[in-house]
């Protein structure tokens, strides 16, 4: 492109840069205004930074111990995701056994059955087990929904590591398990990585297995918090804007710090698919 | 050439080379063939877990929910109702509307490609600011939609911050989410605004594959932008176009719950349903477990379609080339 037409193209490009952040920083402007403030002029910026509203949604509404539920649930969710993951994309990649092409298809098969789809019958199983509205319960449907990503992103990387590798660590005397432990979990790293990030942001951001998963109030997750705050505070919108940017805020870091692992989590799929 | 796990086969110049540190030890035949016997067994413990999980809690669940289908509900619980179920859908108002939007959104589903595809292209000609661009685009596809939804609430709202820019321009006001002709395409919008990054690194990662010297003989040629759009670009990245066209088809159908749930709850009158919140609607507000089965099935069906149409028809633009 001419110089002139990179310009012409930059701008509109720019215009929309700007749209794409905006809302963000408006809800953001919002939080940190009383009330009044926000009923006299929405856009203008906050006078002063009002942690007040912030604070009041973390400690009355409840997202304190929504944001911790959600902690918890993530983070045993992500571990059982990587370990799981990690075991079988190892034997489906570098063991090769009767039936593991099979097995493999199998696990990209499942990655096309969405949540939706099995979700009257899931909750039945679940009801039938006990494990509804229970911590296990969420983390077990957790891992089932992204277990087949996991599986197939595992054994796409492990792919990719030289044959020798493993061959020479078996015949230094190690165990198929010792060689998963000492050598594909340090080698993976990257991969786990990303996958785990993907992972995160998937249980993270869920809404709908939590709601059917959890009915009781306390059992809630940070996304059906923030849906139940819209409720609340239909006639205090600063409030209800500091709930959303209290669960808006820790993706934001993770992104800050992760967007390049993230990315490649994404483009991984669909190179490699 | 790959060895068998079970085979000690003795390569000895490749044990100094082992990476990450295992043990020492010199290989021994006899406890290699030992070990042998209680590893045979050692693929097939690793995969365990993830196949047991993914078959009780997805692919039974599968079974299970086409089978409840066919099942009534309420004082008919369990009982074989035939297609009963399946005719009651195509009868009611609300899952018609639910398909007729699923309609809308594969007629929206080019541009929600488009937009994505054209700016990765900008981007990966190195536009002023592209490094920016790419990061501040992607942002928010990694935000939950209960968050994006929570924020166009606020966005959208008939005194909010939209209206009151379109009245400085003398438009509007307009009801963007209470208006049954307007909100359907307002969260759509929406959709496409959160996702439209996503598809947008896509495209970048297939970019990064495209061979740079043809665009750069399609220039030398004389060709402008738009043609080498159309002639390099296009045909070299169809794998790329192909996989986008899936991703977004399948989440708009199955990833728009949370902004629907947020945002409208279907309404107003109902013009905002999609099939996965009637199915959420039908098992848990009217307690019509079999019904929502139905949808269910009907919902994968859809997905089954959708995508095989899609990758065929593509293979066919692509064979014509």
């Amino acid at each position: 492109m001419r110089r002139l037409g990179k310009w012409v193209v930059a701008v509109p490009m720019a215009i929309l840069a700007l749209a794409t952040i905006y809302p963000l920083i408006f809800t953001a402007n919002v939080a940190m205004k009383t009330r009044r403030e926000y009923v006299l002029d929405r856009f203008s910026l906050t006078e002063s930074l009002h942690w007040d509203n912030v604070a009041a949604a973390w400690n009355s509404v409840g997202m304190a111990r929504y944001f911790a539920n959600s902690l918890f649930v993530v983070a045993a969710s992500v571990f059982l995701l990587l370990w799981l993951g990690s075991m079988a994309g190892f034997a489906l990649s570098r063991l090769p056994f009767r039936g593991s092409k099979a097995l493999f298809i199998g696990f990209l098969a499942a990655l096309f059955i969405p949540f939706q789809v099995i979700m009257v019958p899931i909750a039945r199983v679940m009801a039938d087990t006990g494990l509804i509205d229970t911590y296990p319960g969420l983390i077990l449907a957790y891992v089932a929904q992204f277990l087949p990503f996991t599986v197939f992103l595992m054994t796409s990387y492990y792919r990719s590591v030289p044959r020798e590798i493993v061959d020479a660590a078996r015949i230094d005397g190690n165990t198929v398990y010792g060689v998963y432990r000492r050598i594909m979990v340090p080698i993976g790293r990257p991969a786990l990585l990303s996958v785990g990030i993907l992972d995160a942001l998937f249980c993270w951001n869920d809404v709908l297995i939590a709601l059917l998963m959890m009915p009781s109030a306390d059992h809630r997750t940070l996304m059906v918090g923030v849906t139940s705050l819209r409720g609340q505070y239909t006639d205090n919108i600063p409030m209800f804007a500091s709930g959303v940017l209290i669960a808006a805020v820790p993706v934001l870091l993770v992104y800050l710090f992760l967007q390049r692992q993230i990315a490649d989590g994404v483009t991984a799929g669909s190179t490699k698919g | 050439m790959p060895t068998k796990n079970t085979s000690p086969a003795v390569r000895p110049t490749e044990s100094g080379r082992a990476a990450g540190g295992g043990p020492r030890e010199k290989s021994r035949h006899g406890a290699a063939r030992r070990r042998g016997r209680s590893e045979r067994f050692a693929p097939y413990v690793l995969v365990a877990p993830a196949v047991l999980i993914i078959l009780a809690l997805r692919l039974y669940p599968l079974a299970l929910g086409v089978n409840f289908s066919f099942t009534g509900d309420g004082d008919a619980n369990g009982t074989a109702v035939g297609l009963a179920n399946y005719l009651e859908l195509l009868d009611d108002p609300l899952f018609q509307t639910a398909l007729a939007n699923v309609g809308l959104l594969v007629l929206l589903l080019p541009v929600a490609v488009a937009i994505p595809g054209l700016l990765a292209t900008f981007i990966f000609l190195k536009v002023p600011g592209h490094r920016i661009f790419r990061s501040v685009y992607f942002f928010p596809a990694v935000l939950s939609p209960v968050i994006v939804g929570a924020i166009f609430n606020l966005m959208l709202a008939f005194d909010g911050p939209l209206n009151e820019l379109l009245g400085t321009i003398g438009l509007g006001p307009v009801d963007w989410l209470g208006d049954p002709g307007v909100a359907k395409f307002a969260v759509v919008g929406v959709q496409i605004w959160a996702t439209f990054g996503m598809a947008l690194v896509v495209f970048l990662a297939g970019f990064a594959t495209l061979d740079a010297s043809l665009l750069d003989a399609a220039r030398v040629d004389g060709a402008s932008l738009r043609q080498s759009i159309w002639h390099v670009i296009i045909p070299s990245l169809s794998q790329t176009i192909q996989f986008v066209f899936v991703t977004t088809m399948i989440g708009m159908l199955t990833s728009m719950f949370g902004l629907l749930f947020v945002m409208t709850s279907g309404g107003p009158e109902g013009s905002t349903y999609l099939p996965e919140y009637y199915i959420w609607i039908q098992q848990g507000q009217m307690n019509r477990p079999a019904l929502a089965s139905a949808a269910s099935t009907v919902l994968f069906l859809i997905m089954l379609v959708v995508g095989l149409l899609q990758i065929s028809v593509l293979r066919r633009a692509g064979r014509e080339d």
